[in-house]
Formats: structure tokens, C-alpha cells, sequence
């Protein structure tokens, strides 16, 4: 009875704590570009390809990564993927590899019919397999674009969508490929959205 | 936006007050008081579906409910908490068709039936709900949701933002209140405890 009555407590506290969240699930302020004070790591994810091989981050193993996680039922998500989609060769010719990972449960179909309806030219298709990225990555919330170095870990997130083909998005990205320091004016402005796409 | 920020702040400050508040409240009630206050929480509701079917939590008995608040038209950031009730779902297994899961919309005005079916064709199991303003407000009242619609921000009146607190509610199966837990739960957390609601109870000792 003891302990009933505790957990009756905890869950009431838990519920006050718990402050109407804004649209999302990120702490308050934590939107855009946020710079980590030390590199972390980043879990392992089994990641496949439209033909459901591995595609995971230790097959770029030596290249900086921008992992973008979004899913199509995410507008914002869906809204910054053109931009993503432009940005892609020239950050290829960088050296900095542009993964687009789907968390959507439906996998590679969900993935497919977005980029069919956007016109989706150069992205590939990734999805993640087990459906744990979004825990395995803390992102309570989409889209959430990770800046990982080439000793794979990660540097700096930006959440929320963003102008990823404009000038600043490209002094934050050439950074990223030298493996020099990010700095907070690198930020791309954010992205939000207009109309449903 | 800076004037949206300050709210927030100012929002928290009062939640903050407010926790204090209630946490001197907790230390000072009888365990009885405190399960009353629990029961607050009620699972009713009269809503849409999305064929345009009117329901009500009644015809969701015998059925464990999961409900959650929430809104599509997210216009920034989109919280993932559809994603974790379909992946505890997923590890319920066959158990799965003894939990009824409830995406309740506090933003009726364009999350109509007819977008919400469309929306949940990313999550099978999970039935989106709609309805009158009134009776969404009437729902969340029930289950102690608040959630506020925001100025647009831009000039399209039809882009704008719905603050809202965020839980999970697992019901039991005449729709009274079992547990709330937090949006960021990891999926085997939720899909255990309602498990711990599934299996028979054990007698009290």
C-alpha cells in the first residue's frame, strides 16, 4: 500500500513537472543550432538502403556525416527536404557525406512516395530498421539535423528546420568538412513552415 | 517572436510556482486525498472519428486506452510521440488488440476527419479524434489537458502554433484513469506498464 500510494505520488509529481510543451518536446530555447561543449558519441544504428543493405554511419567511417532524421508524416520535415535534396552534390564534393534517415514505421514505401511527390533527385533512401532512432538519438522531436566529424561523433545538432542551401548553412558545412571549430554565426536561419507542402 | 519567448518564460515561471505549490500540498495530504486527486483525471469523451463517426470512450470498452493530445500541423518541430505509442504497440505484440490507442486533436479546425485518416496512414494503429471546438475542449478538460492556440505568426491566419501538454494516459478498460506518463517515454517503458495493466491482478496483500 506503501508503495501504490508512492507511485501515485511520483506520477502526480511527474504530471506537475511536466510544463505545457510548445508545439514540441525539445527543452524550451532548444531550437536552431546547438554546439556541443565536447564531441559525443552517436549510438549505433542499423540503417538500410532501398534495397535493405546496411547502410549505417560506420560505412562512412572517415567522413564527416550531416545526419538529417525526419519523417514524412512530419511537415517541417517534409518542407526542408528540397533544400537537403539541392545541397547534396555540392556537400559530396566537400567530402561530407548527406544522410537523410526516415523514421517512418512503413520504411522505405513512406520514404519513396515523399521524394516521388517532392522530386526528390539526389537524396538516398535510408530508413531505420528497428525504429529506435529517435530514442537512440534523443530526439523527442523532428526534424533534428546531427553534425558528426569524422571520428563519427557528434558535434553540434541543429533542431528544427533549416535553410540548408543558403550562405550560412555552406560557412557551417565547409567548417564541418575542414574539422574546424563550429561557431554560433554559422547558424542557417530557420525554417518554418508556410503553408502545408 | 522574442514576445512568444517571454510568455513562455513567464509560463514557466507560474508552472514553476505552481510545482512548488503542489509539492507542498503532497507532503501535507493523506494518501487518500492524493488517490482523489487522481481520480480527477476522467476518461470521457463525444468526438469525431475519422470517417465523421461520432464516438465516445464508451465504445472503446473492454479495452485498455492509450491517449494522447497533440496536433498535426506542428510548424516547427514535431514531437515523436506517435512514433513511441506505435513502437510500444509493435512490442505488445498480439496483446496489441487489447489496447485501444487515441490520438485526441486539439487543434479541430484543421485536423478534420477526413486529414487525420490521412495523417495516420503513418500509424495503422493509432485512431486520430476530432470533433467541435467545444468538444475537444469539453475531452481535455476531462483529462486535465491545457492547451492554447497561438497567434500566426506570419501573416497566413491559418499558420499558427497550439501549445499543449504533452502525456501519455493509459485507461483502463472502462475508460477511468490508470497512469500518465511523460511524451519522452521510451516505447518499452509504456509497452510495460501496460502490460502490468494486461496481465490479471494480483490479489492484495
Amino acid at each position: 500500500m506503501k508503495r501504490r500510494a508512492f507511485i501515485l505520488c511520483a506520477t502526480a509529481l511527474a504530471a506537475a513537472l511536466s510544463p505545457i510543451a510548445a508545439a514540441g518536446a525539445a527543452p524550451k530555447g532548444q531550437r536552431g543550432l546547438v554546439i556541443h561543449d565536447r564531441p559525443r558519441p552517436v549510438a549505433a544504428i542499423d540503417i538500410r538502403d532501398a534495397e535493405s543493405r546496411a547502410a549505417g554511419l560506420d560505412t562512412l567511417k572517415g567522413r564527416p556525416v550531416l545526419l538529417n532524421l525526419w519523417a514524412s508524416w512530419c511537415m517541417p520535415c517534409v518542407a526542408e527536404l528540397p533544400a537537403l535534396d539541392r545541397l547534396k552534390p555540392a556537400l559530396d564534393a566537400k567530402g561530407v557525406a548527406l544522410v537523410a534517415l526516415s523514421l517512418d514505421r512503413s520504411g522505405k514505401v513512406a520514404v519513396a512516395n515523399t521524394f516521388a511527390r517532392l522530386g526528390i533527385a539526389n537524396l538516398d533512401i535510408r530508413t531505420d530498421e528497428n525504429r529506435v532512432a529517435a530514442e537512440k538519438l534523443d530526439a523527442p522531436a523532428l526534424p533534428v539535423t546531427l553534425l558528426i566529424d569524422r571520428e563519427g561523433r557528434e558535434i553540434a545538432r541543429f533542431i528544427g528546420a533549416a535553410e540548408w542551401d543558403g550562405a550560412a548553412a555552406a560557412r557551417l558545412l565547409d567548417a564541418l568538412a575542414a574539422g574546424s571549430p563550429l561557431t554560433p554565426d554559422m547558424a542557417p536561419p530557420p525554417v518554418r513552415m508556410g503553408a502545408a507542402p | 517572436m522574442s514576445v512568444i519567448k517571454e510568455r513562455h518564460e513567464d509560463k514557466e515561471a507560474t508552472e514553476m510556482r505552481r510545482f512548488l505549490l503542489i509539492l507542498l500540498m503532497f507532503m501535507a495530504v493523506s494518501p487518500a486525498a492524493r488517490a482523489q486527486e487522481d481520480n480527477k483525471v476522467s476518461g470521457r469523451f463525444l468526438l469525431t472519428d475519422m470517417s465523421g463517426r461520432t464516438v465516445t470512450d464508451e465504445m472503446y470498452r473492454g479495452k485498455i486506452r492509450l491517449v494522447t493530445f497533440g496536433y498535426t500541423f506542428c510548424p516547427d518541430i514535431c514531437p515523436t510521440i506517435l512514433n513511441t505509442l506505435s513502437a510500444a504497440l509493435e512490442q505488445l505484440g498480439p496483446d496489441r488488440a487489447k489496447v485501444a490507442t487515441l490520438f485526441i486533436s486539439v487543434d479541430p479546425e484543421r485536423d478534420t476527419p477526413a486529414h487525420l485518416k490521412e495523417y495516420l496512414n503513418a500509424f495503422p494503429d493509432i485512431t486520430g479524434l476530432s470533433g467541435t471546438p467545444e468538444q475537444v475542449a469539453a475531452a481535455a478538460r476531462n483529462f486535465k489537458v491545457r492547451y492554447e492556440r497561438q497567434k500566426p505568426e506570419g501573416d497566413d491566419p491559418k499558420v499558427y502554433a497550439v501549445d499543449h501538454s504533452a502525456s501519455i494516459f493509459i485507461m483502463d478498460r472502462e475508460g477511468n484513469f490508470l497512469a500518465r506518463m511523460p511524451h519522452m517515454s521510451a516505447p518499452d517503458r509504456v509497452a510495460d506498464r501496460v502490460r502490468t495493466y494486461l496481465s490479471p491482478r494480483k490479489a492484495e496483500e
